[in-house]
């Protein structure tokens, strides 16, 4: 067979590409699509018929104030673990990577936690907080000290801290490899132009890490903008529906409240939008991004 | 500009391996230093150790006088030109030229003007605005000498700057570097494996093997008078010629025996010979390819200092001509004019010229007709 007939060229394209095509098409293409269709009727999620209902489920979307509110924590929950997220996990990475004793020990025990799954690892800390802490601070302060999970804006607190330490190692990672993409000689060429540690990590080092930030801040905000398993087993959405985060909602709508339709409208928006400021934060962290 | 002062400088790694042993060097102000040898003779070690890029183990480093071990690098006013150029690939060639003067709060005005001026002296004027991607390996390296220059440093340190660029360029740079040295004024040490790079920009070149200095002193020194066997073959291209000969002495007549061929020792060579008590034993007798000739008439003129061979290579490279041919099972090489009728597979008769022979101490190795 001739190698640059249009033949041979689709059955090498099929040979090659055509597995990992027909399971992205059976696992992401066709449930996207039937989940876009489910949007325009009123299913209730059991039974077999699917009522057309248009633009219905966008509009009761639209006008869902407890959806608004839960995107508004989503959001709020995600700005703090964003950051918190990277920050630690920067300084993390330039702690194993500074050449101190046992770091790929310290490497290994930081991604653990992100071994562990979301619900197991929601479990844990539920039992730290409700028991362990209040022991702890009940011995120090006398009494009976409530647990954080039980007042509004500690649930919150938990939700994040759980996160930061459940994606710290994991972002840890990229920014290890980050670091280790910037050669020593860009390093000691800037000590000897005459920068203090402080200088050459501003002016050399993180900027050129810029493709681990852009990795790492995209992972993050994706991740928490969607994140159930730990919202699930660590606060349930309480106290008093304060740590109900987006898609925990979406669940409740679509299958506890047997709203279905509207559930999946929901989670499209939620989509859009989680796909918005990520797509808008890669194209402005990509943006001067240089090979180390 | 500054004077520098190496003394009894040490490097050993925690696992206890002596990288360099015993470093010694005054250097001069405006003076241009290479720092030549192997792969892992100590060279760049030492250089970085100046650089303050290393810790120094043992010894005292100063900068005019001033002792300079524990100040921090950018403290130390040097500049350096790294192997890889070591570029910030985020910035542009004029803010890689401005960095340092930024950093020590220079005003703009000024570091525009240095900038400006390094870039006109190293034909970088219209590349200013590129990032070091878009450059050449030959701009690349201009750059790199560029970002030292503004600073005008005390010393310019140079960590093998030429090696990643093709034959031709470097050949282009070496020219380069010298005029700037000329020009500028400055005091650099340079390293480089290359002994090409050592002879034609030295004022002075120190010789290392397994972190130890071999021998200091100008190029022109270094090529003829070689205190040991290894700076005798490390300078020179191609190298040395080495034969094992044994010494004869009867009287006042020393002769040296290499096979079947008999070499009169001339007479201004004859009294280390004498004096050590040479008489049977095997030294290293050294000659250099261009010492070594099939001119009839200088071989009709010296009958006891020729012997015969056939050509296995000839290599014609316009100018000159490399013959190369066994004695005694060791291949040697001849260096002869263009004009020579010998081919490969030609029976050859040759010539040594024995007043530029060396002769080594088979043991120390060291030369037996030179010391410092």
């Amino acid at each position: 067979m001739e190698r640059n007939t249009m033949a041979y060229k689709s059955k090498q394209f099929l040979m090659f590409a055509g597995p990992a095509l027909i399971l992205f098409c059976m696992v992401i293409i066709i449930p996207f699509i039937y989940g876009l269709f489910l949007t325009f009727t009123s299913w209730d999620g059991v039974s077999a018929d699917k009522p057309f209902v248009g633009m219905a489920n966008y509009v009761s979307a639209f006008k869902d104030a407890y959806f608004w509110s839960a995107i508004g924590r989503t959001i709020i929950y995600s700005a703090f673990a964003v950051v918190f997220v990277n920050i630690v996990a920067f300084f993390l990475a330039y702690l194993v990577t500074s050449g101190v004793r046992g770091q790929n020990f310290f490497r290994a025990g930081f991604f653990i936690p992100n071994l562990i799954g979301g619900i197991v690892l929601g479990y844990v800390w539920k039992f730290v907080f409700n028991r362990a802490f209040v022991a702890i601070g009940s011995a120090i302060a006398g009494g009976t000290v409530p647990s954080l999970l039980a007042s509004t804006g500690g649930a919150m607190f938990c939700l994040i801290l759980v996160s930061v330490w459940q994606y710290a190692g994991y972002m840890m990672l990229i920014y290890v490899a980050g670091f280790m993409s910037v050669s020593d000689s860009l390093k000691e060429a800037a000590m000897i132009d005459g920068c203090t540690p402080g200088q050459a990590m501003r002016n050399v080092t993180i900027p050129l890490m810029r493709t681990s930030f852009t990795t790492c801040i995209f992972l993050s905000i994706t991740r928490c903008f969607v994140v159930y398993d730990v919202n699930l087993s660590l606060t349930k959405g309480e106290p008093f529906f304060s740590s109900v985060l987006a898609a925990m909602h979406v669940y409740n709508k679509a299958f506890t409240y047997k709203d279905y339709g509207t559930g999946q409208a929901e989670a499209l928006i939620l989509f859009v939008i989680c796909a918005v400021i990520g797509i808008t934060q890669v194209y402005v962290s990509r943006k001067g991004e240089v090979e180390a | 500009m500054a004077s520098l002062s190496l003394k009894g400088i040490q490097k050993i790694y925690p696992n206890g391996y002596h990288a360099v042993t015993d470093f010694n060097l005054e250097v001069e102000d405006k003076e241009f230093i290479i720092f030549v040898g192997p792969s892992g003779c100590g060279k760049s070690t030492t250089l970085r150790m100046i650089a303050g890029l290393e810790d120094i183990s043992e010894g005292e480093f100063r900068i005019d006088g001033k002792l300079m071990n524990d100040v921090e690098p950018k403290d130390r006013d040097i500049a350096m030109v790294f192997q890889s150029y070591a570029l910030y690939p985020h910035m542009t060639v004029y803010d890689n030229m401005g960095f340092a003067l930024k950093l020590r709060n220079v005003p703009k005005d000024e570091i525009d003007k240095k900038v400006r001026e390094a870039a006109r002296i190293l034909d970088l004027e219209k590349l200013l605005d590129r990032k070091p991607k878009a450059l050449s390996g030959g701009q690349r390296q201009r750059v790199a000498m560029g970002r030292a220059i503004v600073r005008n440093p005390k010393v310019f340190l140079m960590d093998e700057p030429l090696s990643n660029l093709d034959a031709k360029l470097r050949v282009q740079m070496r020219t380069e570097i010298s005029k700037l040295h000329e020009n500028l004024g400055t005091t650099i040490i340079y390293v480089t494996h290359d002994q090409t790079e050592a002879m034609t920009l030295g004022t002075r070149i120190v010789v290392m093997k397994d972190g130890i200095v071999q021998q200091i002193n100008t190029p022109d020194h270094l090529y003829n008078k070689p205190c040991n066997l290894f700076v005798a073959g490390f300078i020179g291209s191609p190298q040395m010629n080495f034969l094992d000969a044994v010494v004869g002495i009867k009287g006042d007549d020393v002769t040296l025996t290499i096979g079947d061929a008999v070499l009169k020792v001339p007479d201004d060579k004859k009294q280390p010979l004498i004096d050590g008590n040479y008489d049977g034993k095997t030294v290293v007798f050294g000659i250099r390819p261009e010492n070594i000739t099939d001119n009839a008439e200088y071989i009709a003129a010296h009958p006891d200092s020729t012997f015969k061979s056939k050509i296995k290579v000839f290599e014609m490279l316009g100018a000159e001509v490399f013959l190369y041919f066994d004695v005694e099972g060791t291949q040697l090489t001849a260096r002869v004019e263009p004009e020579t009728q010998l081919r490969t597979g030609s029976d050859a008769t040759f010539a040594f010229d024995m007043e530029k022979m060396h002769l080594f101490d088979k043991e120390t190795e060291k030369n037996l007709l030179y010391s410092e």
